[in-house]
């Protein structure tokens, strides 16, 4: 315990060391100038986003309760995103996804339907190998 | 009618408000117990000059993060340990030391007159080589014990104050001190009274 004390005793000593009296005056008015320095340069995004920020004043909210109300933000506007994308846009995928979901079509269901069913196969148009013409035909 | 001081916390609000003058303030109030801290880490004045400026830029950024769930010189502190801390592991083993002048009060402290009286009767040729002693043996700590060091032994810190700003139980502290204390004794023996 002696030892212990001893030591405690000269480190105390370490106490006498001092900057000059003047440093502490000097320090306060360089520590000024240097920030106004990092002010002057900082960057420009820096800045702005500062500036932007500025704009939401906010009462003190715990990070927890900031953190989970962002990311509530975020999956709904995610969510209507989705949701109207959908809406909109016949091919998205999820309508096809619909459309091969639906129920085969059977030959017994065709018949018993009232109206008359189209011809599955698609028309064709044959032109002649000769052009057509009334003018009657000279022959010497 | 005496005009009191404003409390840190005062100061801390009104910064918070924009006020840079009360950061100024406290800037005046923190530097020279903040530069004891620092300096007895790093052994180096230009070092902790530069270090100290970049503690107060960083508790100017952060200030309005600072919540008061602890008081403002526990954050400060806190700050400059970890600053500290991390620089020092960057700087590695360049170990130049640039050191303070010795307050001339040194020469009657009775605990300097014990330490210096065991051969040479001149104390002042004997007070640069402590100093020199002392400052080699904090270097020769690692950078967590030198901490506890010099916030309990040099700078009269409580054990459960130390434990806020470094984050570690009481218990810590303690053993911390005992390691420290034991890998002091053996660089300062020619100084300890047997």
């Amino acid at each position: 315990m002696d030892t212990e004390d001893s030591i405690t005793k000269l480190l105390r000593l370490k106490r006498y060391e001092h900057p000059p009296e003047e440093y502490f005056e000097n320090f306060l008015a360089e520590f000024q100038v240097r920030q106004r320095a990092e002010v002057i340069h900082r960057p420009f995004l820096s800045i702005a986003w500062d500036r932007f920020s500025s704009i939401f004043v906010m009462p003190p909210v715990p990070r927890l309760v900031m953190a989970s109300s962002f990311a509530v933000a975020v999956l709904t506007s995610v969510f209507v995103l989705d949701w109207s994308d959908e809406e909109t846009n016949p091919n998205s995928p999820r309508t096809s996804l619909n459309l091969a979901a639906a129920d085969p079509v059977t030959i017994d269901s065709r018949q018993n339907d009232t109206k008359p069913a189209k011809p599955l196969s698609t028309v064709h148009y044959v032109l002649p190998a000769r052009p057509a013409t009334y003018a009657s035909a000279r022959s010497f | 009618m005496e005009a009191l001081d404003p409390s840190d916390q005062d100061l801390v609000n009104r910064t918070k408000a924009g006020d840079a003058r009360a950061f100024d303030e406290l800037v005046v109030r923190f530097s020279p117990r903040l530069y004891g801290l620092v300096y007895h880490m790093t052994a180096s004045h230009e070092d902790t000059n530069d270090l100290l400026q970049d503690i107060f830029s960083k508790a100017y950024r952060s200030i309005k993060g600072f919540q008061g769930k602890s008081s403002f010189y526990t954050w400060m502190h806190t700050i400059a340990v970890n600053m500290a801390i991390n620089f020092l592991k960057k700087r590695n083993r360049r170990r130049t030391m640039s050191l303070d002048d010795v307050d001339s009060g040194i020469l009657n402290d009775p605990d300097f007159i014990e330490a210096t009286s065991n051969g040479d009767p001149s104390h002042e040729a004997n007070l640069g080589e402590l100093q020199k002693k002392l400052n080699e043996s904090l270097l020769k700590l690692s950078h967590e014990h030198r901490a506890v060091v010099t916030m309990f032994d040099i700078q009269g810190m409580p054990h459960a104050e130390i434990a806020k700003i470094l984050k570690i139980s009481e218990g810590t502290v303690r053993s911390r001190l005992f390691y420290a204390h034991r890998q002091l004794q053996n660089y300062l023996q020619e100084f300890i009274k047997k």
